[in-house]
């Protein structure tokens, strides 16, 4: 479980915006402003990042995605409840993500929190959701995972990955 | 296809320096690169170029702001078969 400090989180996030710029990738909007800010919601707050990797025009067709939800445990304090880090090669035609989410339902029925999803042709995959690797350590973490997936140019192996059946 | 990353010995040769010191501005984060195996470090090509015409990504400001707009992580993609049934 991961935690922080309120001031922890908005290290986090400027840490994030500054470490996809630093390895060419370009910020999209609202993001790539001066100022830029997580969603509070109640008790909730919310990241949503995306960025296209540098590939000249085609870049457009590549974008990760990061998001996170962050839930109060205390005054000014928070934990990492759900991640939801996305990479869509539409140029490649191929998808990768690592999941946080719907923690319960994942815990009884494969006794996992985390999940992947590896599609080699986006919208066919072979299996729903599959085994994580580890899990992610917060956005950074999915950044460079993903971006390193990106950097090969090409199609992800999707069968050295264990289906959660 | 556009090459899209070095490896740190491209890089020692880019730079003329050796494959000692390349790694050394790696762990001491100057040049940008992403360890993506125990032993295999790549170099994103723009990250490096930028980091050699000595550009520097602005540090963002951030605030907190209020929103309706909940984000939904996961959203559309098919639960577990038990959870679906237990949905049901």
């Amino acid at each position: 479980m991961i935690e922080a400090t309120t001031d922890e989180l908005l290290d986090y996030l400027a840490d994030v915006i500054e470490r996809a710029e630093r390895l060419g990738a370009t910020v999209l909007p609202p993001n790539d402003a001066e100022s830029v800010a997580w969603e509070r919601d109640g008790d909730e707050l919310f990241m949503d990042l995306a960025v296209h990797p540098p590939v000249g025009r085609r870049s457009r067709l590549v974008e990760i995605v990061l998001r996170e939800r962050w839930r109060a445990v205390g005054r000014e304090r928070w934990l990492l409840a759900e991640y939801g880090y996305e990479l869509r090669d539409h140029e490649h035609a191929y998808r990768r993500a690592l999941h946080r989410h719907d923690v319960d339902d994942f815990v009884r029925t494969h006794g996992v929190a985390t999940h992947e999803h590896c599609e080699a042709t986006i919208g066919n995959p072979a299996c729903d959701h599959y085994q994580a690797d580890s899990p992610c350590r917060g956005a950074l973490d999915g950044f460079d995972r993903l971006y390193g997936v990106w950097l090969t140019g090409m199609k992800p192996d999707c069968s050295p990955l264990r289906c959660l059946e | 296809m556009d090459r899209l990353y070095y490896t740190p010995r491209e890089i020692a040769e880019i730079l003329r320096i050796s494959d000692d010191a390349v790694l050394d501005l790696i762990h001491r984060d100057e040049i940008p690169a992403l360890r993506v195996s125990p032993r295999i470090i790549r170099i994103p090509v723009a990250g490096f170029d930028a980091w050699r015409e000595g550009w520097k990504p602005r540090r963002r400001r951030v605030a907190i702001r209020a929103t309706s707009n909940r984000i939904a992580i996961g959203e559309g993609e098919p639960l577990p078969e038990g959870a679906q049934a237990l949905r049901r």
